[in-house]
C-alpha cells in the first residue's frame, strides 16, 4: 500500500488521508486473549461501574478503555444529533469534584493532560459512548479524577455549546461527501427498523436537530441517560489494582444513573434490493451488500456464522479477495464481515470498491462468490485453515495493552463472562463442517440482500429498487 | 498502518531498555555476521556474505515478534514512464516466489494468515518495506518465505495485468478525497526537480502501461541484500534469529552492481507557488507547504518542536485561533521527513461559512508569532512531556518500533531512533524561533486551495 503522507501530523488530519496497499482487517472483531486471562482479571463493581483491571508485564503505560449507554440510539424524538453534542461537551469544560467544585475550563484540562503527555478521548457511537485514554501509571490517578469529572459534572458553558454546535454541522456536512460513510449510511438505514439501535439517523435530520438543540436540550440528556448503570471501565498494562479500584470508587462514590443498551427492534423491515448515491467526481465506487442477520454476538449460531464468513470475505486468502482481487483484478479491496451485533442483532455486509467502468463485472463476480458460498458451503480444508488461523490471533493480539482492553471491553460489552475469552479456542476447534454450513442458509440469503452502489456511476440507476420479498 | 513516521518518534521498550544497559552481544565465532553498533538496546549487524544489515531489537513482554524488511527503494528512484513502479512492485511482490506460490498452498499470504500474523507492505518516496507480526513460533517460517522473494519473485506478466488494475483502483480511491489531490498537487508544485514531484502511486498513464521488463529491471536493480534492512523486535533468541536469517538470506549475493545514487537537487525555489483544486464537495482545506532541510539534518528536532506547538492538541495554537475561533474544524503542521529536502505542511480543514484567504491569513498569523516573538517556556515544556511520555508508550507492542526504525532507516541513520528524542529534549526557545524565521517565509512557500465548486451529491 501506500505510504504518501507520513509527516509528523497530528492524527486528526489522519483520517482524510489515502490509505492503500495491503489492507488486512481484523478478523472476528477483537479476539484478543490469552491462556488463563480470566484468573488474571480483577472485575468488580464500583460505584455501580462494571470495573475490569488487567495488569500486564509493560512498564509504566496504562491503557484505559471504557463505554457508556449514551449513544444516538438514546435520542430523544426529534433531537438525533443531541447524544453527539453532548459527548462533544465533556471535554468543552467540567466541575472538579462535585458540582459546585471548580470550574476546568477546556484550556485547564487540556493542559492537565498534556502537560503529562496523558490523553483522554470521548466518541459517539450509535449504543454508547465510547472512552479512550492512555496515561503513565504514575498519572492514573490524575486521569481517573479528570474522566470522572467530565462524565459527572460537564459545564455546559453556552459559548462552548455554540462552537461544538458548528463543529458538529461541519463535520456532519463533510460527511455528505465521504463515499465510505454514505455506503454505510444507507445500508444501515435499508437494513434496519427505524427503531433499532443500527439505524442511523438521516444527514438532513441531524443537521436540522444540531441547528435547532440548545444547551438546556443536552444538558437534559446528560442528566436522564449519564451514569454509572451500564458503564464498563477497563484498565490495562501497569495497573495497581487496589489502588485503581479506590481511586475509581473515589472518584465516581454517589453517582447515580444511566441506562441499559437498547435491544434489537422486534419491527420488520422490507429493504430495498438497491440502493443508488451518485456523487460527483469520484472515480471509485464504494459498494455494499448487506443483510441484518438478527444475531447477536452471544447468540449460539454467530460464532458459526463469523467463521463462515471470514471464509468468504477475510484476508488475502479469503475468497473474494484471492478471485475478485487476485484473480480478477477488479477491485483494490472486497471482503465480507459482521457488524454491529454487540448489543442487538447485526448485519453481514460485503464491501468493494470499483471503478466505473468496472462496477457492474465487479458486483457480478462478488455475487457469484457470494452465492457459490451461500449455496455450497465453505469445506473442510477451508475450516481447518481458518480454525488455526482464528487460534493463532489469539497470540498476535497480545502484543499491546490496547489489544487486550479491546477484548476485554468488547466481551464484557456482548454480555459475555470473561472467560469466554479463554475458552474462545476450543470453542472454534468445536466447529464442525455442517453445523457452519447450516447457519450461512439459516441467516442469509443472496437474494434478500440490499446493494448500496455510491460514486460516480457510470449511468444514471434507480434510486430504490422494491425488495424481492418482504423479511 | 500509512502514518509511518508519526508525531510520537520514540525510545526503547522494556525489554529494549533491559538490554541497553547490558554489555554489548558477543556475535559467536562462525556466525557470518559482524556486530556493527548497539544503541538503546538495539543491535546492528551486517550479514558478512552480503551487507544485509540486521537490526534486533529483543522485548520478550509479549510471546510475538515483529520482521520488517526494508528496501532503500521507493519514488524517488522513478522518472518519467516508470512512476509509481515501486509501488506496483510492492503488489507482485505478493504474488510468489520460486519456492512459495499460491498454487503450491504455501505462499506468504497463505503462511502468514495461516498462523493468525498480521502483515503489510508499504510504499513511500524513499523506501519499501514488507512486515509481518506473528506469534513467535512462526518466525523462522516466515523468515524463509519472505527471504525468498528477495531475489526469487516469479513477476509474471499475467499478474502485472490483473494487478495493474488492482492498483488503479487504488489511485481511483484516493482521488475520491479532494485532499488527498490538494496533497498531491501541492506537492508537484513545490518540488520542481527532485522526484518528490511526483505521487508514489505514479501517474495513472504509467501505472496502465509501465511494461513488465522495467519492472524486472526495478527489481533487479533495487532487491540486493545490500540495499536492505532487516529489523526483528519482540519475543525470540538473538543468536537463534541471526542464525534464520542467515540461514535464508546468507544465499545471496550483493549486488553485481552498485546501487544507482539518486544524484538530482532541487534548485533554489524564486517565488510563491500557488495551487487551487477546485471540485465537487463540501468544505475547502488550505494547506501551506514549505522545503525544509533533509531527514538527517538537526533542525528536524526543533522543527518537531514547532509544530507540536502550532498543533498538537487543545493547547496548540492553531487550536486557540482557528478551531476555537470557528475558522476551522481540525489544523495541525508537521513535516513529511524525507531523506531528501523534507516537506512541512500547515493546514487547516475550514468550517462552515469560512473563508480559504481568512484561514490563510491565520495561519501565517499563528506562524508570524512565533517568527517576531518566539515560544513560551510552558509551551517548551509540555512539548518535551509529551515526548517523554511517548517513549514508554511506544514500548506498547512491537509494530510500531519495527514501523519507526523503518522510517530512519529510509532517511539513513535508524540511530535517530534513540537519539531524536534526546535531541528534542535538548531544544531551546531560541531553537524554535530560529528555525521558523530561517524556513518560512512566502516567497519560499507552496499554498494550496481546496475550494468546493458544489455539493458533491446530485442526486
Amino acid at each position: 500500500m501506500l505510504d504518501q503522507w507520513r509527516a509528523r501530523i497530528p492524527a486528526v488530519w489522519c483520517p482524510r488521508r489515502a490509505a492503500g496497499g495491503l489492507l488486512l482487517a481484523l478478523l472476528l472483531g477483537t479476539v484478543v486473549a490469552r491462556a488463563g486471562i480470566a484468573d488474571h482479571v480483577v472485575r468488580s463493581h464500583e460505584e455501580g461501574i462494571d470495573l475490569i483491571l488487567y495488569p500486564t508485564p509493560i512498564r509504566d503505560v496504562v491503557t484505559v478503555v471504557g463505554s457508556l449507554p449514551a449513544g444516538d440510539a438514546l435520542a430523544p424524538a426529534g433531537q438525533s444529533a443531541v447524544p453527539t453534542l453532548t459527548g462533544m461537551m465533556l471535554d468543552r469544560g467540567a466541575r472538579e469534584g462535585s458540582a459546585a467544585g471548580a470550574l476546568l475550563d477546556k484550556y485547564a484540562i487540556a493542559s492537565r493532560l498534556e502537560n503529562v503527555g496523558a490523553a483522554v478521548s470521548f466518541e459517539v457511537g450509535n449504543q454508547t459512548l465510547d472512552i479512550r485514554a492512555r496515561c503513565l501509571a504514575k498519572d492514573l490517578p490524575l486521569v481517573i479524577e479528570l474522566l470522572a469529572a467530565q462524565l459527572r459534572y460537564p459545564a455546559f458553558n453556552r459559548a462552548e455549546f455554540e462552537r461544538v454546535r458548528q463543529q458538529f454541522i461541519g463535520a456532519v456536512r463533510s460527511s455528505i461527501d465521504n463515499s465510505s460513510y454514505r455506503a454505510r449510511d444507507t445500508l444501515n438505514r435499508a437494513l434496519f427498523a427505524a427503531d433499532d439501535p443500527n439505524y442511523p439517523q438521516p444527514i438532513d435530520a441531524l443537521l436540522a436537530s444540531a441547528r435547532a438543540a440548545g444547551v438546556e436540550d443536552v444538558q437534559r440528556f446528560h442528566r436522564e441517560v449519564y451514569g454509572p448503570r451500564g458503564m464498563i471501565l477497563v484498565l490495562v498494562g501497569a495497573v495497581d489494582t487496589v489502588a485503581a479500584r479506590k481511586a475509581v470508587a473515589t472518584a465516581f462514590r454517589g453517582w447515580q444513573g444511566g441506562r441499559e443498551p437498547l435491544p434489537g427492534s422486534r419491527a420488520g423491515v422490507t429493504p430495498p434490493a438497491r440502493q443508488v448515491v451518485e456523487l460527483a467526481s469520484k472515480p471509485s465506487v464504494t459498494v455494499l451488500l448487506g443483510q441484518a442477520t438478527g444475531l447477536r454476538y452471544r447468540d449460539p449460531d454467530s460464532l458459526a456464522l463469523r467463521v463462515a464468513t471470514s471464509v468468504l470475505g477475510h484476508g488475502f486468502t479469503g475468497r473474494l479477495m484471492s478471485t475478485v482481487r487476485d484473480r480478477e483484478g477488479l477491485t483494490y479491496g472486497v471482503g465480507a464481515s459482521i457488524n454491529e451485533d454487540s448489543y442487538s442483532g447485526g448485519a453481514f455486509v460485503v464491501s468493494a470498491s470499483f471503478a466505473p467502468q468496472l462496477l457492474d463485472q465487479g458486483i457480478d463476480s462478488t455475487r457469484r462468490e457470494l452465492r457459490k458460498w451461500w449455496a455450497e458451503g465453505i469445506t473442510e480444508a477451508e475450516l481447518a485453515q481458518r480454525k488455526q488461523s482464528l487460534v493463532g490471533t489469539f497470540q498476535v493480539g497480545l502484543s499491546s495493552t490496547g489489544g487486550v482492553a479491546g477484548a476485554l471491553l468488547s466481551t464484557a460489552q456482548r454480555g459475555l463472562d470473561l472467560g469466554w475469552l479463554d475458552r474462545y479456542p476450543e470453542l472454534i476447534r468445536e466447529l464442525q463442517l455442517p453445523a457452519v454450513n447450516a447457519v450461512i442458509r439459516r441467516y442469509l440469503d443472496p437474494d434478500r440482500m440490499t446493494l448500496v452502489e455510491v460514486g460516480t456511476l457510470p449511468a444514471a440507476k434507480e434510486g430504490t429498487v422494491p425488495a424481492a420479498a418482504p423479511r | 498502518m500509512t502514518l509511518a513516521r508519526t508525531a510520537a518518534l520514540l525510545v526503547a521498550a522494556l525489554g529494549i531498555a533491559a538490554t541497553a544497559a547490558a554489555a554489548p552481544p558477543a556475535v559467536p565465532p562462525g556466525s557470518g555476521f559482524s556486530l556493527v553498533r548497539s544503541l538503546g538496546g538495539i543491535d546492528e549487524y551486517r550479514l558478512d556474505a552480503n551487507g544485509l544489515t540486521v537490526l534486533l531489537a529483543h522485548d520478550a513482554s509479549a510471546p510475538v515478534v515483529t520482521f520488517n524488511v526494508t528496501y532503500l527503494v521507493g519514488s524517488r528512484n522513478e522518472v518519467t514512464g516508470t512512476t509509481g513502479a515501486t509501488h506496483l512492485l510492492e503488489h507482485l511482490m505478493f504474488k510468489g516466489s520460486r519456492n512459495f506460490e499460491s498454487a503450491g498452498g504455501n505462499s506468504l499470504k497463505q503462511y502468514v494468515e495461516r498462523v493468525g500474523g498480521n502483515y503489510n507492505a508499504t510504499t513511500s518516496t524513499d523506501r519499501t518495506h514488507y512486515f509481518a507480526t506473528v506469534g513467535r513460533d512462526a518466525l523462522q517460517g516466515y523468515i524463509q518465505v519472505e527471504a525468498d522473494r528477495m531475489r526469487n519473485l516469479s513477476l509474471r506478466e499475467s499478474d502485472r495485468q490483473s494487478e495493474m488494475t488492482v492498483v488503479r483502483n487504488e489511485f481511483e480511491r484516493g482521488k475520491n478525497d479532494p485532499d488527498n489531490v490538494l496533497i498531491e498537487e501541492v506537492r508537484a508544485a513545490a518540488y520542481e526537480a527532485l522526484p518528490y514531484h511526483h505521487p508514489t502511486i505514479g501517474w495513472r498513464s504509467d501505472i496502465e502501461h509501465v511494461p513488465i521488463e522495467r519492472l524486472r529491471e526495478f527489481y533487479d536493480t533495487f532487491y540486493w541484500p545490500n540495499n536492505a534492512t532487516v529489523t526483528v523486535a519482540g519475543d525470540f533468541v538473538p543468536a537463534q534469529a541471526l542464525g534464520w536469517i542467515r540461514e535464508y538470506y546468507g544465499g545471496y549475493s550483493a549486488s553485481p552492481k552498485p546501487i544507482p545514487p539518486m544524484y538530482t537537487e532541487e534548485p533554489e525555489q524564486s517565488g510563491a507557488r500557488r495551487v487551487t483544486v477546485k471540485r465537487p464537495g463540501e468544505l475547502g482545506t488550505v494547506l501551506i507547504a514549505h522545503k525544509v532541510p533533509v531527514g538527517l539534518d538537526p533542525d528536524q528536532a526543533p522543527l518537531a518542536v514547532l509544530d507540536a506547538i502550532l498543533g498538537d492538541g487543545k493547547s496548540a495554537r492553531l487550536y486557540r485561533e482557528l478551531v476555537d475561533k470557528g475558522l476551522a474544524l481540525n489544523a495541525g503542521a508537521g513535516v513529511d521527513v524525507s531523506h531528501d529536502l523534507s516537506l512541512h505542511m500547515m493546514y487547516a480543514s475550514l468550517a462552515p461559512g469560512a473563508k480559504q484567504e481568512e484561514v490563510e491569513k491565520a495561519l501565517w498569523t499563528c506562524l508570524q508569532a512565533i517568527q517576531e516573538h518566539g515560544v513560551s517556556v510552558q509551551e517548551l515544556e509540555r512539548v518535551k512531556h509529551q515526548w517523554r511520555a511517548q517513549q514508554a508508550y511506544k514500548r506498547d507492542g512491537t509494530a510500531g518500533v519495527v514501523s519507526e526504525l523503518n522510517e530512519y532507516v529510509s532517511i539513513g541513520d535508524w540511530t535517530l531512533y534513540v537519539k531524536f528524542p534526546e535531541m528534542v529534549q535538548k531544544v531551546t526557545a531560541a531553537d524554535v524561533q530560529r528555525v521558523a524565521r530561517r524556513y518560512f517565509s512566502e516567497d519560499t512557500g507552496t499554498t494550496g486551495w481546496f475550494v468546493p465548486t458544489r455539493t458533491g451529491e446530485s442526486k
